[in-house]
């Protein structure tokens, strides 16, 4: 069918007056889908209602050119498009109504900001001369929503359309990514534009210019210092997986025999066999990696941010070393570490200008002080969670009887508590690019619509999501989602009838006071059953294997439910406040 | 307590002021004063915002976040030795009849202070200069019955050589009309 039909019959039908234009003037609602279509955007995840109806109109037309996933609540919308943006690099984009359907976004907007994620969120506003009199769901999207996105912006007028969303996906993808949102209000969705649709893509803005190769005398000064350490220690973070530095870095650690960690979103960009990676940092990282941070001379930070949840007290936290910063974002320099050798830069761009700088070099001795904590962690930790005499199930074994039956090759998209902590240690991520989860707005219900626009950008990868009974609960509607799109994402739900983590923290700083964390949790399988999505319970330890491959031989969605031990807790831990050095084995 | 003296230059669109203005509530830096106007440069906006903290380092970061905001061009953070700087304010002032009349020559010779309107029972003075020289003027005029008092925020220029086009070459603003 062709295009201009349809486009004449939807003017007509909302603008009556003008139907004598001329045929080349497309309306506000084509000139955003033209826009999408125009930025390479082939799925979008959205909710319809009135103030976006013209836009949900204009889709009907392109529904051989765009897909258009139906979600069962907003948030879904904005974690589909996070676990999109974070698996493809791409922007991910939402389209959404006003009032309600906005700020149900909000969680998954800030959810973005902090992680860095690509996002572009389309919102129906109402019509322009309604704004500020308390219009039937009217919101002030753009206030609520300025501590949260990257930008923002209110389009009145149809003929801004077509720059506004170009400059919405340049902000929301270059330098370090965000999410970006367009309030568009009903009569600039409505009105025809006064000139044709032309698209031009924003390559350069008038106020924002994101340093991607980082200066030469601070690629000097910050190779002087590696060159000199004795004890260099790096870490990576989520900016080696968004700037495609998983070669680099690897080279840049064979060059210099480094020992690298990972920060949790830093995990899968190195290899778990890789000699030099030993391990990931923070509350529930490993023990050698947050003892020797105390011990190390250098740390060289790639990518990340220094988050609390890493450093623990700060007054107490690798006082001893220098650091050396790389980081696209000039305002996390200093922010919580002092850098002496900033790098302002791309990861991926900087770590190729400090190779020529760097001396080959051997650090075995220091690598192998790694070593001598992983024994420690491994006899009193690792071990007995993996092969355990309890009766029940563990999260461990669960978690690490898929990565061996997924060669730790699988897409991971973890939730926010003691299951995700439990994956971040057992899953042997082998493959970059292949860990999503809530880091820093430790946001419950990520996982389930994050998977399927994972699975929505990585079509041919397994994605399996790993869900904790009191996440799973908050985002549940979603398995409607996945039933209609026929997405083929395996679901583990780890049931312990616990909010865990909550429950671990009361057990151990609240005496035990174990307050409002216990579930009674509804029949998971019936109700995926409903939503028409196949199921199976796990109880017994010798069922676990079979399980397992079940689901992960099947070829749709499927919702695995493991019984697990009520009251286990996660460690290593370094309690909030404590230092890097002190952490508990128990 | 530190007085600093934040520029902010912007394109000039809705909404800006509420942009900047969320980085200090979020870090709980209260705003002493603000003023806001185009610069010389069509649809330029100036903020000069001045606050008071203990920490440079603080000052230093929340300066580094305001540059963060997409339509700020540029961000200056300024001590008082840094710049040229005044406020301006105006004092409405009781003059009933019979009272002690206003010494308008220590006004305008002492106090560089002018009367811009004359009422029969009071009149309006203006007065520019620094908040310290503004608030030795309101302790001189207070014997006589102030009925309204309004200091501006405050303007401020740097010192240094450098210039708008400096930091935004003419040739680069150009490209975008």
């Amino acid at each position: 069918m062709g295009f201009n039909e349809n486009q004449t019959a939807t003017i007509q039908a909302s603008e009556p007056v003008v139907s004598v234009a001329a045929p080349e003037l497309i309306n506000g609602s084509h000139a955003v889908i033209q826009s999408l279509i125009a930025e390479g955007v082939q799925t979008i995840f959205g909710y319809p209602g009135g103030a976006i109806m013209p836009v949900y109109d204009a889709i009907y037309d392109y529904q051989d050119q765009i897909n258009h996933i139906l979600v069962r609540h907003e948030q879904g919308a904005a974690h589909a498009a996070e676990g999109f943006g974070r698996i493809t690099g791409e922007v991910g984009v939402c389209l959404v109504t006003s009032g309600p359907g906005a700020t149900n976004l909000v969680t998954g907007i800030a959810d973005a900001i902090i992680d860095s994620t690509p996002m572009v969120c389309i919102i129906g506003q109402v019509a322009s001369h309604l704004l500020g009199t308390d219009a039937f769901q009217e919101t002030d999207v753009m206030g609520i929503t300025i501590p949260i996105t990257k930008w923002n912006y209110q389009i009145t007028y149809a003929d801004e359309i077509p720059e506004i969303i170009a400059k919405a996906f340049y902000i929301a993808k270059s330098g370090r990514p965000g999410p970006v949102l367009i309030d568009i209000t009903k009569d600039a969705q409505q009105k025809l534009m006064t000139r044709p649709f032309v698209h031009k893509k924003c390559e350069k803005l008038i106020s924002y210019h994101p340093r991607l190769s980082p200066k030469e005398d601070q690629i000097a000064a910050a190779a002087k210092l590696i060159n000199q350490a004795k004890r260099p220690f790096l870490f990576f973070g989520h900016g080696v997986q968004i700037s495609n530095a998983e070669q680099e870095l690897i080279q840049f650690i064979e060059k210099t025999d480094i020992p690298a960690a990972s920060t949790l979103l830093g995990l899968s960009s190195v290899s778990v066999d890789h000699p030099n990676y030993v391990g990931w940092l923070g509350m529930h990282g490993n023990y050698g990696t947050n003892v020797l941070t105390n011990q190390c001379d250098l740390i060289i930070a790639v990518g990340m941010r220094f988050d609390d949840r890493v450093t623990g007290d700060l007054s107490r936290y690798a006082k001893q070393a220098k650091i050396v910063h790389i980081e696209i974002d000039p305002a996390e320099i200093d922010k919580i570490m002092k850098a002496d050798a900033p790098v302002v830069g791309d990861a991926k761009r900087a770590l190729e200008m400090l190779m020529p700088l760097v001396k080959e070099n051997n650090h075995e001795a220091w690598r192998a002080e790694f070593k001598k904590y992983d024994v420690i962690e491994d006899q009193k930790i690792t071990q007995p969670e993996l092969a355990p005499t309890t009766e029940k199930i563990k999260m461990a074994e669960v978690i690490r009887t898929l990565s061996n039956k997924t060669k730790g090759e699988a897409v991971i998209v973890a939730d926010v508590g003691q299951h995700q902590m439990m994956t971040a240690r057992y899953y042997q991520f082998r493959k970059p690019n292949s860990f999503i989860t809530s880091g820093g707005l430790g946001t419950m219900g990520y996982a389930l619509p994050a998977s399927f626009g994972a699975k929505v950008g990585a079509p041919d990868r397994e994605v399996v999501a790993i869900i904790g009974d009191g996440c799973f609960q908050m985002t549940i509607q979603e398995l409607g989602t996945i039933a209609q799109s026929g997405l083929p994402v395996k679901i583990i739900i780890l049931n312990n009838n616990f909010l865990g983590m909550v429950r671990q923290w009361q057990q151990l700083f609240h005496q035990k006071r174990y307050s409002f964390v216990e579930l009674q949790n509804p029949d998971f399988i019936t109700i995926a059953k409903g939503f028409g999505i196949d199921g199976h319970t796990c109880g017994a330890r010798e069922d676990l294997n079979a399980s397992l491959d079940k689901m992960l031989a099947s070829d749709k969605p499927y919702l695995l439910e493991v019984l697990v031990e009520k009251e286990e807790n996660v460690f290593p831990m370094v309690p909030t406040g404590a230092c890097v050095a002190d952490i508990r084995l128990e | 307590m530190t007085s600093y003296t934040i520029c902010v230059f912007t394109e000039n669109t809705i909404g800006i002021l509420n942009k900047i203005t969320t980085i200090f509530t979020r870090r709980r830096i209260n705003i002493e004063s603000l003023t806001v106007s185009e610069t010389e440069r069509k649809g330029i906006s100036r903020f000069t915002i001045v606050i008071r903290h203990e920490s440079r380092d603080a000052v230093e970061k929340l300066v580094r976040q305001i540059r963060k905001i997409i339509e700020v061009l540029a961000v200056f953070g300024y001590l008082n030795e840094d710049i040229a700087y005044n406020e301006i304010a105006l004092f409405k002032v009781s003059t009933p009849i019979g009272a002690k009349p206003l010494d308008i020559e220590t006004i305008n010779k002492v106090y560089k202070a002018w009367v811009v309107y004359w009422h029969l029972t009071y009149v309006i003075i203006q007065k520019t200069g620094t908040e310290e020289e503004i608030f030795e003027f309101f302790d001189y005029i207070k014997p006589h019955e102030i009925l309204e008092f309004v200091r501006s925020g405050r303007v401020a220029v740097s010192k240094s050589p450098q210039t708008l086009v400096d930091y935004l070459p003419e040739a680069e603003w150009e490209y975008y009309q």
